[in-house]
């Protein structure tokens, strides 16, 4: 490979690429990749630590989260409670626990159902011309509705379960995840090679699998990210206001919104879970940053 | 110029059409029966159907938006379940903390996060860049009642420099008004400032790259005016495009901070009308604010040729 090539004509060309790239050996390891990326590597790492503790919540010595002991209320952290009691004496270190498994939920449930249609919606919208123009009104209309506001109206008129609140705020996100893949296919189907593919008779629905839809994959995958980020602050607050989560299940935000009466006193109640939910969204924030920069090499060091 | 904010003003009607029918149709897409949830579990039937008669869900859609389209069309946004009052008089009620929180806001997150912006591009790659892009992910990442929890604990509880919860009506008293949403302002601001800030500094670098900034050094400009005159007159348009479309985080922070500080505005309204489960409240105040946002956002438009005399109409 690295023999430099001649030309019938005695002149040199330019070496093949391998040569002026890093040596093969010194990537994919991890020390390198962490180097190379350190905000993925940082933002995966934390996350994967929160995820593991909402997997493995039974086995930290936590007890059941809405086990009540009156006698034992708003106790502070201490040896046997390490986070303290809320006002109904339930242990705040299990509920915390336990609730990361609903942000975490919440979280990767809407950020993959509003991508899945939000790219449905995108295609569509990019390739049948008298639909656009539908799509687009509605989603001029439903994009000036702030996000928050959208999913009270929606929790407002449903039962509270974790699925409405994942359907609400699913609802609030795909007009943006619909409009980012409308603007990758519009500048797409401009591409020399699908003009190739459509002039020598490529059926459509093969245009938008195999030459559309992967070039949409790297910016779906940055936004689905910040989605996620998104999500859970949408159903934190959601929770934290009364329309998200029914107060029965333990989420970050019923712990807080439950903790809200006392925070003058007992402040630990509120501070536990916002800790959190902080890192837990700061983490995902990370990896969506970190994801960016290396997909696309032109905002790089930019944004 | 004139034909152009016509055109622009114009362009807004279809799209708050469509909110108003988004925002009505949510009555009739709702997974099972609105009026029953609406009603609660306590309900007797006959309070099922008082509420579905004064939704007016026993009438046809097309029908009953038309009515409703027609009084909202004329400022009547409908009676409150829960209080009987008119919609648009409990809001009207409510406009003045909400307005004055996010005035404060605005100016807090401006008069900050674009000189942020414009020193981390100044100083690309230096430690100040980097403090202000963690502070940038900080900012999206911290959610709205957390940092303010973490003002008031610090600031008005353990400081005792402002007060803790509340709202003190502006013909009270400007020092009183202003002590009383200083916190909540500034942490309303968080996000605000990290989305100005991010936004500012990409803009600023592109800028600063230009060849007209080097010909500023060149014939011995000042940095200074370098910066706030030559680029960051040409980095605005992203700027206030950004402002505008991030006040979408302000309206939603809002309605978050209002409950953390006790204040009573529109954000305190929608949530007591959650809890209450008060559709045509929370139906007209979604509705005000996304106009509001529809307002602001028009506005952004028409200031994009003030800061880029090259866009004419």
């Amino acid at each position: 490979m690295s023999t430099t090539t001649l030309t019938p004509d005695g002149l040199t060309a330019a070496p093949d690429l391998a040569d002026i790239l890093p040596p093969r050996k010194a990537r994919g390891k991890i020390m390198m990749f962490i180097y190379r990326y350190p905000t993925i590597a940082a933002g995966g790492a934390m996350l994967s630590i929160i995820l593991a503790i909402a997997i493995f919540a039974p086995l930290l010595w936590t007890v059941d989260p809405t086990a009540l002991a009156p006698a034992k209320r708003t106790r502070f952290p201490s040896e046997q409670y390490w986070f303290g009691t809320d006002m109904l004496g339930r242990d705040v270190y299990s509920r915390v626990l336990y609730g990361a498994r609903i942000s975490l939920i919440v979280g990767f449930s809407v950020a993959t159902l509003a991508s899945v249609l939000g790219m449905l919606v995108g295609v569509c919208s990019g390739f049948i011309r008298w639909l656009d123009a539908i799509i687009m009104r509605v989603i001029d209309g439903m994009m000036s509705i702030p996000g928050i506001l959208l999913a009270i109206a929606l929790m407002a008129l449903t039962r509270a379960s974790v699925q409405t609140v994942v359907i609400a705020i699913t609802v609030a996100e795909v007009p943006r995840v619909s409009r980012l893949v409308r603007g990758v296919v519009l500048s797409l189907r401009e591409q020399p090679y699908v003009e190739a593919a459509i002039a020598s008779g490529t059926r459509v629905p093969k245009i938008i699998f195999k030459h559309i839809l992967p070039n949409t994959m790297a910016p779906i995958i940055v936004q689905a990210t910040f989605i996620c980020a998104s999500a859970m602050l949408t159903e934190a607050t959601l929770s934290f206001i009364g329309a998200g989560t029914p107060p029965t299940i333990p989420s970050w935000g019923n712990i807080m919104a439950e903790g809200r009466a006392l925070w003058q006193v007992k402040p630990y109640i509120v501070f536990f879970p916002a800790i959190f939910l902080s890192v837990t969204v700061l983490a995902v924030n990370l990896l969506g940053d970190g994801l960016r920069d290396a997909l696309d090499p032109r905002l790089a060091k930019k944004v | 110029m004139f034909a152009y904010i016509l055109r622009r003003i114009m362009a807004t009607i279809p799209v708050m059409a469509v909110v108003a029918l988004f925002v009505f149709s949510l009555l009739y897409i709702a997974p099972g029966d609105p009026a029953a949830i609406i009603a609660g579990d306590q309900a007797t039937p006959a309070d099922v159907e008082r509420i579905r008669a004064s939704l007016g869900l026993d009438r046809p859609f097309l029908i009953r938006f038309g009515d409703w389209l027609w009084h909202v069309l004329n400022g009547d946004l409908g009676t409150s379940i829960f209080t009987n009052l008119p919609v648009t008089h409990m809001i009207a009620q409510r406009v003045q903390p909400t307005f004055s929180l996010m005035v404060l806001t605005l100016t807090i997150a401006l008069s900050l996060a674009i000189p942020m912006g414009v020193l981390a591009a100044w100083k690309h790659g230096t430690w100040i860049d980097r403090v202000v892009m963690i502070f940038a992910v900080l900012g999206f990442s911290l959610p709205v009642f957390v940092v303010g929890y973490l003002l008031a604990y610090t600031f008005a509880l353990q400081l005792d420099m402002f007060p803790v919860q509340g709202y003190t009506p502006f013909e009270d008293g400007f020092g009183k008004w202003l002590g009383n949403l200083v916190l909540p302002a500034v942490a309303l601001a968080g996000v605000y400032m990290a989305l100005i800030a991010r936004i500012t500094r990409a803009t600023m670098l592109e800028v600063l790259n230009q060849d007209y900034v080097r010909t500023a050094r060149a014939k011995g400009v000042g940095q200074r005016a370098i910066l706030f005159v030559h680029a960051l007159k040409n980095a605005a348009v992203p700027i206030v495009t950004i402002v505008g479309i991030g006040f979408a985080s302000l309206i939603g922070g809002a309605v978050v901070t209002e409950s953390v500080f006790a204040i009573p505005g529109l954000g305190r309204l929608v949530v007591d009308a959650i809890l209450r489960r008060d559709y045509p409240v929370i139906q007209g105040v979604v509705l005000m604010f996304s106009f509001v946002y529809v307002i602001v956002n028009l506005l952004v438009d028409l200031l994009y040729t003030v800061f880029d005399p090259r866009i004419r109409y």
